[in-house]
C-alpha cells in the first residue's frame, strides 16, 4: 500500500504572522493560563512594589547625602532614581524572562504532555514561538507597568522622554534574549532543573560577567593610551574604539551606562563623532543601536535554533 | 478489503537491543484490533511508531495510505493516540483542554465548541465541562483523554493500554465506549494486559513477543489454530467403562480423563480432548446416548483468550 485512501486535505488560507501568532493555541493556552487566578496579579504587584521601594529607599540615600533636593541637584536626583529604577528591572527582567521560558519545552516533557503535542498538527514553531511570546508577553506586562515609576523621575527632573523611550528599547531587547536563551536551552534539556540552571549561568554572565571584566579592561585600555608617550595609530586606536564599543554592547548594564554617557555629553540619543588623536573623527553609535541588533540577532538564531532541536526530536 | 493500518518489516533497535524485529502486521478497516504481548515486547515502540513519534531502524508503516515516515502529519491527521500516561495541564478546566487539542488539530474556532460538546456528551463528561482537569478521577480523565484522540475525527484510533490502573466500573466505561467508537466507524488498534477485555470487544487479536508478532487473526481462528483440541466436559450417571470404550472408539478423541467419581456410586465425570467441528461434538453425544449410556451432563470448555496467550508466547522477553 503506498498510494493514500484519503482524499487530500484541504490547504489552509495563508495567514499574516499577526494572524498566525493571535491564533497560535499555546499562546492562549499559556497567556490564560498565566493570567489565571491571582498569581499574576501577585507577580505584578510584588514586581512594583519591589521597585517602588527600591526608588524610594534611592531618593532618601540621595536626599540624605546631598541635603537640597530642590534646586540644581533635584535634576541629579531625577536621574539616580530613573537609573536605578532601570538597573533593577534590567536585572529583574534578566532573571524573569528565563524563569518563564527555561521550562517551557522541558516542563512539557515532565508533565508528560510533549507527546501529545507531538501527535497532533502543531508545528514545531508552532510551539516554540508561542511559548516564547505568551512568556515574553508577560514579562513586558511588567515593563509597561513600571513606566509610571520610571516617570516619577519627570517630578524631579533631569530626565528626557528618549531616555524612557531608549530605556524601555534596552530592557524589552533584553527580555527577548533572556527567554531565548531560556527556551533554547529548555529544548536541548531533559530536565527544567538543568535547563534552569544553564540559563541561570548565562544571565549571570550575560548581566555581570562583562562588567566584572571592565573592572579589569577599563584600566588597560587607559593604561595603554595615556602611558605611552606615542600614541596608537589611528587605525588601531579606531579598532581599540570599536572593539570596546562592541564589549560595551553585548551587555545591558554597560549598553545603559555609555548610552546615558552619549546622552549627557553629547545629547545625542543615536551617535557622536569620536576624535582620534591625530584629530580625525570616526562616528560611534550610542552603545543602545548595536546592542539592540545584538539581541535581536542572537534571540532570532537561537529561536531559530531550538525550532530545529524540536523539529530534530520529532523524527528521531 | 483495503487495510487502514499496514506494518512491513519493522525493525527498531536502540543499540544492542531489539525492540521491535521484522513485524510485519494489517488491520481492516473498522477492526477492534487488540494488540497483546508481555511487558517489553515491543509493543509501545510498535505504537509510536505508527504514531509518528518515532522513526523505525528500518521497515515501514503506513496509517491510512500515509507513510509513518514520509506523511508524519497526514498520519498525525488520520490518527487519534492516547498514550498510557494522562498528561494534565493545571488551570485548565475540562472544556479548555478539549478546546486547546481541537485548535492543535487545526480545527477553526467557530466550529470547536459544537465539536466539543458532542465530545463531552460521547463519554459523559458534558456536567463536568467547567472543572479542573487535575480535579477529575481517574477513569473521568480516561475518559476525557479518548475525547480528546476524537477532536479532529480521525479515522483510526491509537490506544496505548486504555483501561490500566481503572476500577472495574472505569474499564467497563471504557470498553463500552471503544465498542460504541468502533459503531460510529473507527477502526480501534489498543494495546492492553487485560485479556477479557481482548476477548470481550476484539474482532481481530495480535500477539507479539520479543519485538515478533507470534499470532494474529480472528479470535476463534486463533484458539482453533493453536488449540485444536477441544475440551468436552462429560458427566455420567452410570457406566463409566462403557462410556470410555465408546469415547475411545470415535474418531479424533485424543484423550478421555476420569477427573471426578464418586466410590460406590456409578457417577463419574469425564474431561475428552477432542479434535472436531461443533456437528462433530453433537455427534459424540448421539453416539454416546446411542450406546444407552446415561449422560447428564455435556458441554464444552470454553477457552478463554489467556490460554491463547500461553500457548501462543514462550515467556520471552526482548
Amino acid at each position: 500500500m503506498t498510494e493514500s485512501a484519503l482524499p487530500i486535505p484541504d490547504k489552509k488560507p495563508r495567514l499574516s504572522f499577526r494572524e498566525r501568532l493571535t491564533r497560535n493555541p499555546v499562546v492562549i493556552k499559556e497567556l490564560r493560563g498565566r493570567m489565571r487566578g491571582n498569581r499574576a496579579f501577585v507577580v505584578l504587584t510584588a514586581h512594583l512594589g519591589l521597585i517602588s521601594l527600591f526608588a524610594v529607599l534611592l531618593y532618601f540615600a540621595y536626599t540624605a547625602s546631598s541635603g537640597n533636593v530642590y534646586g540644581p541637584s533635584s535634576q541629579i536626583a531625577g536621574k539616580v532614581v530613573f537609573g536605578g529604577i532601570v538597573g533593577i528591572e534590567l536585572l529583574i527582567v534578566s532573571f524573569v524572562a528565563p524563569a518563564f521560558t527555561a521550562g517551557a519545552i522541558s516542563g512539557e516533557r515532565e508533565r508528560q504532555t510533549y507527546e501529545l503535542l507531538r501527535t497532533t498538527l502543531l508545528p514545531a514553531r508552532s510551539l516554540v514561538l508561542g511559548k516564547l511570546v505568551s512568556a515574553l508577553s508577560f514579562v513586558v506586562l511588567l515593563l509597561f507597568a513600571a513606566i509610571p515609576l520610571k516617570s516619577l523621575a519627570f517630578l524631579l527632573g533631569g530626565v528626557a522622554p528618549e531616555e524612557v523611550a531608549i530605556s524601555l528599547v534596552i530592557l524589552v531587547a533584553t527580555t527577548m534574549v533572556s527567554g531565548a536563551v531560556g527556551i533554547f536551552f529548555s529544548a536541548i534539556m531533559r530536565r527544567t532543573l538543568g535547563a534552569s540552571v544553564l540559563t541561570y549561568v548565562f544571565a549571570l554572565v550575560f548581566v555581570l560577567g562583562l562588567p566584572l571584566l571592565m573592572i579589569v579592561l577599563i584600566p588597560a585600555y587607559q593604561y595603554f593610551f595615556y602611558s605611552y608617550s606615542s600614541s596608537p595609530g589611528p587605525v588601531l586606536e579606531a579598532a581599540l574604539i570599536y572593539g570596546f564599543g562592541l564589549l560595551v554592547a553585548v551587555n545591558p548594564l554597560a549598553t545603559a551606562v555609555f548610552t546615558e554617557v552619549f546622552l549627557i555629553e553629547d545629547h545625542s540619543a543615536f551617535g557622536r563623532a569620536y576624535a582620534l588623536s591625530n584629530g580625525s573623527a570616526i562616528p560611534l553609535p550610542s552603545p543602545w543601536i548595536p546592542y539592540t541588533l545584538f539581541c535581536l540577532f542572537l534571540s532570532l538564531v537561537l529561536v531559530l535554533v531550538t525550532i530545529q532541536i524540536v523539529k530534530r526530536k520529532e523524527t528521531s | 478489503m483495503t487495510p487502514i493500518i499496514e506494518i512491513k518489516d519493522l525493525v527498531k533497535t536502540y543499540g544492542k537491543l531489539t525492540a521491535v524485529s521484522g513485524l510485519s502486521l494489517q488491520v481492516q478497516s473498522g477492526a477492534i484490533f487488540g494488540f497483546v504481548g508481555p511487558n517489553g515486547a515491543g509493543k509501545t515502540t510498535t505504537m509510536r511508531i505508527l504514531t509518528t513519534l518515532m522513526a523505525p531502524t528500518s521497515g515501514e508503516a503506513y496509517v491510512a495510505g500515509y507513510s509513518v515516515i514520509k506523511n508524519p502529519r497526514d498520519v498525525r491527521r488520520a490518527i487519534g493516540y492516547m498514550p498510557d500516561f494522562f498528561g494534565v495541564y493545571d488551570d485548565m478546566t475540562v472544556w479548555e483542554y478539549l478546546d486547546f487539542f481541537g485548535a492543535c488539530y487545526e480545527i477553526p474556532e467557530a466550529k470547536r465548541p459544537a465539536i466539543n460538546q458532542d465530545l463531552l456528551e460521547l463519554v459523559d463528561l458534558a456536567h463536568r465541562r467547567d472543572d479542573r482537569v487535575e480535579a477529575l478521577s481517574r477513569g473521568m480523565k480516561q475518559r476525557l483523554a479518548l475525547a480528546r484522540t476524537l477532536a479532529h475525527d480521525p479515522q483510526v484510533l491509537i490506544l496505548d493500554e486504555p483501561a490500566s490502573g481503572l476500577d472495574p466500573r472505569a474499564r467497563i466505561e471504557i470498553r463500552e465506549l471503544l465498542v460504541e467508537l468502533a459503531r460510529m466507524g473507527k477502526t480501534i488498534f489498543f494495546s492492553t494486559h487485560i485479556l477479557a477485555d481482548v476477548a470481550e470487544i476484539c474482532t481481530d487479536v495480535g500477539i507479539v513477543e520479543a519485538g515478533k508478532l507470534v499470532a494474529v487473526g480472528k479470535l476463534e481462528d486463533m484458539q482453533r489454530r493453536l488449540m485444536p483440541h477441544r475440551r468436552i466436559h462429560v458427566t455420567l450417571l452410570d457406566k463409566l467403562t462403557e462410556a470410555r470404550a465408546a469415547l475411545a472408539a470415535v474418531e479424533g478423541v485424543a484423550e478421555v480423563e476420569v477427573v471426578e467419581q464418586v466410590e460406590g456410586a456409578g457417577r463419574a465425570r469425564l474431561v475428552v480432548e477432542y479434535a472436531g467441528d461443533d456437528a462433530a461434538v453433537s455427534a459424540i453425544l448421539a453416539w454416546l446416548v446411542a450406546q444407552g449410556i446415561p449422560v447428564v451432563h455435556f458441554s464444552e470448555d470454553v477457552r478463554d483468550m489467556e490460554e491463547v496467550f500461553m500457548r501462543a508466547t514462550k515467556g520471552i522477553v526482548s
